[in-house]
């Protein structure tokens, strides 16, 4: 159920934000121009871009078998294994963790699958603490907000708003200096990991062959909360997966490339289970949830290709819709064309039949997808199940009524098409309108509008032959 | 039924519905050997690159001389002197380990270890968890010198995979540094040191 | 006597600008075609098919299809997005449909967008064309990534002697028309209208060029709002106002 206020007042808001139009302007530029130098350094790049869509299409086409194995491997490495419906099974399973282990201080790392379930809140009222530690999840954590990029989870936010946060929630002296602000932030959340009871992350990828959890970082706050505290949980979608290290040796070449313009981010950390005997730190105990919440019905339909995304946020940087509304408007955990078609798989199409809406359809979001995924021909099917399913105005479904009866028909079509031309030449000064009738209104709200022809082409045609 | 049988039989029928593309066959990653020296020399490039001090050294005296140098008068956090190579480990018989009072070693300003593997494509430090090669120390001080000697070479990750599986295996955590921390949240502005080191120091010996 | 060319004119250049379809046909005939319209041609149905109306669309484009297959020669198609449709889109459509793909796909292998089209055959141009101007290039979203065609236009301004092509920051980026886009979501069409005229105006271009007329109508209308003095031209015009 969607509960933020309709996506025209988020889209309407964000619009109207210059600030955030400037920040999420610079932002996404500068991803773009990395990545592209980036992805210049690895010699054919396109052709690990195949393997890595083959590698996932074909492991989604048989996902049950390659999760019950990566299972079996997980539990032969001294892993605990659980299996997650809904996002409230995972949160209800993760706090259980907590009671079993007497857990009261929790630190987490960068998880967008604990953000899809709300994880933090049900933890939360159970009594526990829960920081998170990645830096713009700290603030986001701080400010009572919510991220708006995938990667860069404050783009929207000033260096001053970072100081005002960390001012009035932690009593930092103010200032707008990022490296005053990330040194505070670096001891207290130092403080966090040295005392803290449980780690929580996600998963960047599960390699089934030898049961291994990836988590790729810049900032070590993965490696922080999977070795100090003395008990790790994994939160994984099932389609997290890949079939052998050496599958994810390709996945690792596009990850970073897409998202940061890095060849590979600072930590790549490969976990295998806990702490082995005669190890003098990491956990006593490991856990990893394996979450569902939907995935299955994704992967059931036409938009299955879809769960091979390995959440790079390439496609944001690439989206020029992102590019002028931000990750806000999105309303829920994926922003982005990502988040137009994951969304509505999760959450269902109902209340959210506007994000695959809210698309030219101009491709160049599959143009930087490392897994070349089609967003495009998902939200065209997506539209197609919203007027299947929610309907569409009136007005809009009367008029493609008629017009898919005159099209097949050309004296009616002309005829039809005459009339409206007539109208509008009526209505119009020096061939242009500055007030269109109805349905166009929506048009010359920001432009003007062209009046037809006083003959069109055929009519000339016609002449010109004679 | 349990969450496990539920999710499995969602799943199993989903895949006969699935409408999945069928990729083309894809050209497998295949990575040409290459020698120690074309490997040291690509390692110091993307370390450059990296900001990361690379200190080659000729000589195992040479290479103890240099840590010597970097750990003087600091805190030291060491992995244990029996896995540091060049005789290094005489240098540190007054670090912190991993087995010392955790206290102990949050205080330390230098953690000095050895390696598992060096990349050479991406500039990366391979380390495996273990006995004697604990992971704070390449985590907890805000600085940290490797040592890498050219046995440890590799030129991908990928070969790194495939040669060392079996010690992949058997330890509970493999981690790959690449530089310094970083992080560039706040406005893009890049910050190192946020959490683990900002500052690593690579020393590759004879 | 070989095929004439079919000239799939599409609605905009029909209603609204049909000086771009006679600029079309004077530029083939230049090459020495002949060219035929079809006159029972009425519309590709992309608008309904982009709305989610895929039994519309369906409508629309069987009855494109009839009236193309019951042609011969290549057709071609002064829009990126039309073409896109029928080329790419129609199969897609008709994915369940085994009778109509199969004509989609042999209607679709007759197709070629106009700048392509041209393009192919330029050298074969009698005619040296020349014009003084300096133009900002848009490429449509449809004819650049869905048609894959980013060259051809580029190359036929750069065979105008006296052309400039001026230098538009994010020219890749999409303009914000994105059909029925243009009305659903006008303010956010609109900022990205906004940005896209803003790097053309800074380009220091005096002509805004596209292939698609749903752009050029588009940023067209948005110049017009400002009082901006660029004016907006099809490819196909300015190729003809060149030549002699």
């Amino acid at each position: 159920m969607n509960e933020a206020p309709a996506f025209p007042l988020r889209v309407r808001s964000a619009l109207g934000d210059e600030r955030l139009h400037v920040a999420l302007g610079r932002a996404t530029e500068a991803l773009r121009s990395r990545r592209s130098a980036a992805i210049g350094s690895l010699e054919g790049f396109d052709e690990v871009r195949d393997l890595a869509r083959k590698i996932k299409m074909e492991l989604l086409a048989d996902l049950s078998t390659h999760l019950q194995r990566f299972e079996e491997r997980l539990v032969a490495n001294g892993v605990t294994v659980h299996w997650a419906e809904t996002g409230a099974d995972a949160n209800r399973i993760v706090g259980e963790i907590a009671k079993s282990h007497a857990v009261r201080r929790i630190v987490k790392s960068k998880s967008m699958a604990t953000e899809e379930t709300h994880l933090n809140h049900a933890l939360q009222r159970e009594g526990m603490e829960v920081v998170e530690t990645d830096l713009g999840e700290y603030i986001v954590q701080l400010a009572e907000d919510r991220p708006s990029h995938i990667i860069l989870p404050i783009i929207h936010l000033t260096r001053e708003d970072v100081g005002d946060v960390m001012h009035r929630r932690i009593g930092v002296p103010r200032t707008g200096d990022p490296q005053t602000l990330a040194a505070y932030a670096r001891a207290k959340l130092r403080e966090e990991f040295l005392g803290a009871d449980m780690g929580i992350t996600g998963a960047n990828f599960g390699v089934v062959e030898t049961g291994t959890i990836c988590l790729v970082t810049n900032e070590g706050n993965g490696r922080m909360v999977t070795t100090l505290p003395r008990v790790h949980v994994a939160v994984m979608g099932i389609e997290k997966l890949v079939p052998t290290l050496a599958d994810l040796d390709a996945f690792l070449k596009l990850l970073a490339r897409s998202a940061t313009g890095q060849k590979i981010t600072t930590y790549t950390t490969l976990i295998r289970g806990p702490r082995r005997a005669g190890d003098e730190c990491g956990p006593e105990a490991m856990h990893v949830v394996l979450l569902d919440n939907g995935r299955s019905r994704i992967l059931s339909g036409e938009n299955a290709e879809i769960l091979g995304c390995i959440r790079c946020g390439a496609c944001l940087n690439a989206c020029p819709i992102y590019k002028s509304i931000g990750g806000h408007a999105y309303g829920d955990t994926y922003p982005g064309p990502i988040g137009a078609i994951v969304t509505p798989g999760l959450r269902g199409l109902h209340g959210w039949s506007d994000l695959p809406a809210a698309s030219t359809l101009c491709g160049a979001c599959r143009d930087v997808c490392p897994i070349r995924l089609d967003i495009p021909r998902m939200l065209l099917g997506l539209r197609r199940d919203t007027v299947r399913e929610e309907g569409a105005p009136l007005s809009l479904r009367l008029g493609l009524k008629v017009f898919a009866w005159i099209a097949p028909r050309p004296a009616l079509y002309r005829a039809a098409t005459r009339m409206a031309r007539a109208l509008l030449r009526f209505r119009a000064r020096d061939g242009w309108l500055r007030h269109a009738p109805g349905l166009a209104s929506g048009w010359t709200r920001m432009r003007d509008l062209r009046a037809p022809a006083a003959r069109t082409f055929q009519q000339l045609w016609k002449e010109r032959k004679s | 039924m349990s969450a496990r049988a539920a999710v499995l039989a969602r799943l199993a029928a989903a895949q006969r519905t699935a409408r999945l593309p069928t990729p083309a066959a894809a050209k497998p990653l295949v990575s040409t050997p290459r020698s120690v020296a074309e490997c040291r020399e690509r390692f110091a490039r993307e370390l450059a690159g990296l900001g990361v001090d690379c200190h080659a050294e000729s000589s195992p005296e040479a290479v103890r001389a240099r840590v010597s140098a970097l750990i003087e008068g600091k805190k030291v956090l060491s992995w244990d002197p029996d896995q540091m190579p060049y005789g290094v480990g005489a240098l540190l018989s007054g670090a912190a380990r991993g087995s010392s009072p955790r206290a102990e070693q949050a205080q330390a300003e230098i953690g000095v270890t050895g390696c598992h593997g060096a990349i050479a494509e991406t500039g990366s430090l391979a380390v495996l968890s273990g006995p004697g090669h604990s992971r704070s120390v390449s985590l907890l001080p805000p600085v940290h010198v490797a040592i890498v000697s050219p046995p440890d070479f590799c030129f991908t990750m990928g070969e790194f995979f495939a040669r060392e599986a079996g010690r992949i295996g058997a330890a509970a955590c493999c981690t790959f540094i690449t530089g310094p921390s970083r992080t560039a949240d706040i406005e893009l502005t890049l910050t190192l040191g946020v959490h683990g080191p900002g500052k690593v120091v690579v020393v590759v010996g004879p | 006597m070989s095929d004439p060319v079919q000239l799939f004119h599409t609605c905009l250049v029909n209603e609204i600008a049909p000086e771009v379809g006679m600029a079309a046909v004077r530029l083939l005939e230049r090459l020495g075609h002949r060219v035929e319209v079809p006159l029972a041609q009425t519309c590709c149905g992309q608008p309904a098919y982009n709305a989610g109306f895929h039994d519309e669309a369906k409508a629309a484009a069987r009855h494109t299809l009839d009236v193309l297959g019951a042609t011969t020669g290549p057709i071609v198609i002064p829009s990126g997005s039309c073409g896109d449709m029928v080329i790419h889109q129609y199969e897609v459509l008709f994915r369940d449909e085994p009778e109509w793909r199969d004509k989609a796909h042999a209607v679709a292998e007759r197709c070629r967008e106009l700048s392509q089209f041209l393009a192919d055959e330029w050298a074969r141009m009698p005619d040296r064309p020349r014009l003084k101007a300096r133009i900002a290039y848009h490429p449509s979203c449809h004819l650049l990534r869905g048609l894959g065609v980013s060259d051809a236009p580029l190359s036929l301004l750069r065979a105008i002697e006296g052309v400039t092509l001026a230098e538009v920051k994010d020219q890749d980026e999409c303009c914000g028309f994105g059909g029925l886009f243009s009305v659903k979501q006008p303010e956010i069409s609109g900022s990205m209208m906004e940005r896209k005229l803003a790097s053309v105006a800074a380009s220091g271009a005096g002509r805004l060029v596209s292939c698609d007329l749903g752009c050029l109508m588009h940023l067209g209308g948005g110049l017009r709002r400002q009082g901006s003095p660029i004016a907006v031209q099809h490819l196909a015009q300015v190729l003809d106002e060149a030549l002699p």
